[in-house]
């Protein structure tokens, strides 16, 4: 995997097929309410999975407890990365920091990756590391300013930067519409679906908004406390699946409107002959 | 213990002033060019955490330190920084395992502290004198001994702080982020809560209880106005800090102002920190 060069034809790297991830009966509990209950899905390798689902139907959570934040009961395993757990790149979706700290973009990009303290500079190896990163998302021209200064658009891409700087095999993204608008939002997909071809990571995103599921994901996992539907998007993201889920008709979604794997990720998981639905 | 009189001699000389001939002027001096490095260094991360709450409650469990010490007969110069480390631990602890605000924690251990330190004050009126002096600092008094304890704590948080600045950094940016970068947080909010709680306990006996944790807070929250990006606002605390030390003690033992030597260090932090709102007001428009 050669992350400075951006491939135009999608290798089908990474591919077999084991998923790259597993939930199995995974429960959460807050507060004496199970906010996940029973959770078994999967994530095929090279995929871009999506976990929809209304407000408060444990999108998040799910995430946090793959990430080892949460405690569960229940197992998350990585068959796909020989059952160890792959490096995980992680893009928050509220990133709420002090933004008065004077830290530059090229600074946050250095701290988990230099223990040579600030004050003495970014190393010249992490700093062109850092660069690299960001012309990877577009955002070259960030790199010296300053990172409370940031729009939310800009800020995204920048964390986006950061988690691709950890080489990830598996890339983990928290609403990452949330706070941009319709066209930003529409240019940050389409620059993931390109990397994640190029890189061969896999995607995982919660979201809530389904234009973007319909035009990106390869995968679809329908949550509300459990999981609902699980599939391709032209399977799952049918208006009974969707009243069941959100409660409500989903008009918008036409199935005629929904490309046929338009993200283009050709890896042989992705196709609709491998697909492995468990429609509840 | 080695002798320290030929740094005593070099300072004199550094700065050739009729106040700074007095020996116990000299080793004033030493202590706070020891101790404003490392609080401005912790301060830095302090604020990066929002603990300026954290510092205060340590520096009022100085009293109860004393206390302890005068109740178990031991020298309230070993009662008084083991307690504050163990309250330090103590509020980190109950901060990691308890859902509550940490505000709200620690204003319990606070309270808490202070209602015992009181109970065991007002036991014994021969007490309440011995506390003025932890109320306002005396810097000048400061014992050979204690500059050694600066000395020595001063390399161990240069060390930790050489090591862990940008991962104690990160996870104050956040935390989730920085344990996806294998960032072992518990670790290190432990060391820094305990090391932050000697600093505390030290800088007590310089500058009092009352204006501790201005001196973490002051010099750090000017340095922001100040600079641009992470690497010049170290430089600038450390410049902010140790300029007040200095200024503040010689400005404290002059004639026309004879004024307690804690505050005036403050006074001239708080000076530095008009300037950078200045500053910035001045680079925004």
């Amino acid at each position: 995997m050669e992350p400075n060069k951006v491939a135009v034809a999608a290798p089908p790297v990474l591919c077999d097929s084991k998923p790259a991830l597993l939930f199995e009966e995974v429960t959460v509990v807050r507060g004496g309410i199970p906010v996940l209950d029973a959770v078994r899905a999967t994530v095929p390798i090279g995929s871009c999975t999506a976990i929809v689902g209304p407000n408060g139907s444990g999108k998040t959570s799910l995430l946090l407890a793959l990430l080892g934040e949460l405690s569960h009961q229940g197992q998350i395993s990585f068959p796909g990365y020989g059952g160890e757990r792959p490096r995980i790149g992680y893009v928050p979706q509220r990133f709420t920091f002090d933004r008065g700290l004077p830290l530059t973009v090229g600074e946050f990009l250095a701290l988990g990756f230099q223990t040579r303290p600030l004050w003495f500079g970014v190393s010249p190896r992490v700093q062109k590391k850092a660069k690299t990163m960001l012309a990877q998302v577009q955002a070259e021209h960030l790199l010296r300013r300053r990172l409370g200064a940031l729009s939310g658009g800009e800020l995204q891409r920048v964390l986006l930067a950061l988690a691709l700087q950890q080489e990830p095999e598996l890339l983990v993204l928290d609403e990452p519409a949330a706070g941009v608008d319709f066209q930003g939002e529409y240019v940050f997909c389409d620059l993931l679906d390109n990397l994640r071809c190029s890189w061969g990571f896999t995607q995982l995103m919660v979201s809530h908004d389904l234009p973007t599921v319909t035009h990106h994901a390869t995968h679809v996992i329908c949550l509300n406390h459990r999981v609902v539907a699980e599939g391709p998007p032209q399977r799952v993201l049918t208006p009974e699946n969707l009243s069941a889920i959100f409660g409500l008709h989903m008009g918008m979604v036409s199935l005629k409107s929904m490309p046929m794997a338009q993200a283009g990720c050709t890896a042989p998981c992705c196709q609709p002959q491998a697909e492995n639905t468990a429609d509840a | 213990m080695p002798d320290l009189s030929w740094l005593y001699a070099f300072v004199a000389q550094a700065l050739p002033l009729p106040c700074m001939q007095a020996r116990f002027m000299q080793q004033a001096l030493v202590a706070l060019l020891l101790l404003a490095p490392m609080t401005a260094a912790m301060g830095i991360i302090m604020v990066n955490f929002r603990m300026a709450f954290y510092a205060e409650a340590i520096s009022h469990s100085a009293f109860t330190g004393v206390a302890l010490g005068m109740l178990l007969a031991i020298s309230p110069d070993w009662t008084m920084p083991l307690f504050g480390l163990a309250v330090g631990l103590g509020i980190t602890a109950a901060q990691r395992h308890s859902d509550l605000a940490s505000d709200t924690v620690i204003g319990v251990f606070f309270s808490g502290m202070i209602a015992f330190g009181l109970a065991m004050v007002s036991r014994d009126r021969s007490l309440a004198r011995d506390m003025q002096r932890f109320l306002y600092g005396d810097i000048l008094t400061i014992s050979e001994t204690e500059i050694w304890v600066l000395l020595l704590l001063l390399f161990f948080v240069l060390i930790f702080l050489a090591r862990t600045y940008n991962r104690l950094l990160y996870v104050g940016i956040n935390t989730t982020l920085a344990r996806t970068h294998r960032v072992r947080v518990p670790p290190l909010q432990y060391v820094f809560a305990g090391l932050l709680a000697l600093i505390v306990m030290l800088a007590v006996q310089a500058i009092g209880v009352f204006l501790v944790t201005a001196l973490l807070v002051v010099p750090a929250a000017s340095a922001r106005n100040l600079s641009r990006n992470a690497g010049t606002m170290f430089w600038w605390t450390l410049l902010i800090s140790t300029s007040s030390a200095i200024l503040g003690l010689i400005v404290s033992a002059q004639d026309w102002a004879r004024t307690a030597t804690g505050a005036t260090i403050i006074l001239i932090a708080c000076c530095w920190f008009a300037c950078s709102l200045l500053f910035a007001r001045g680079t925004r428009t």
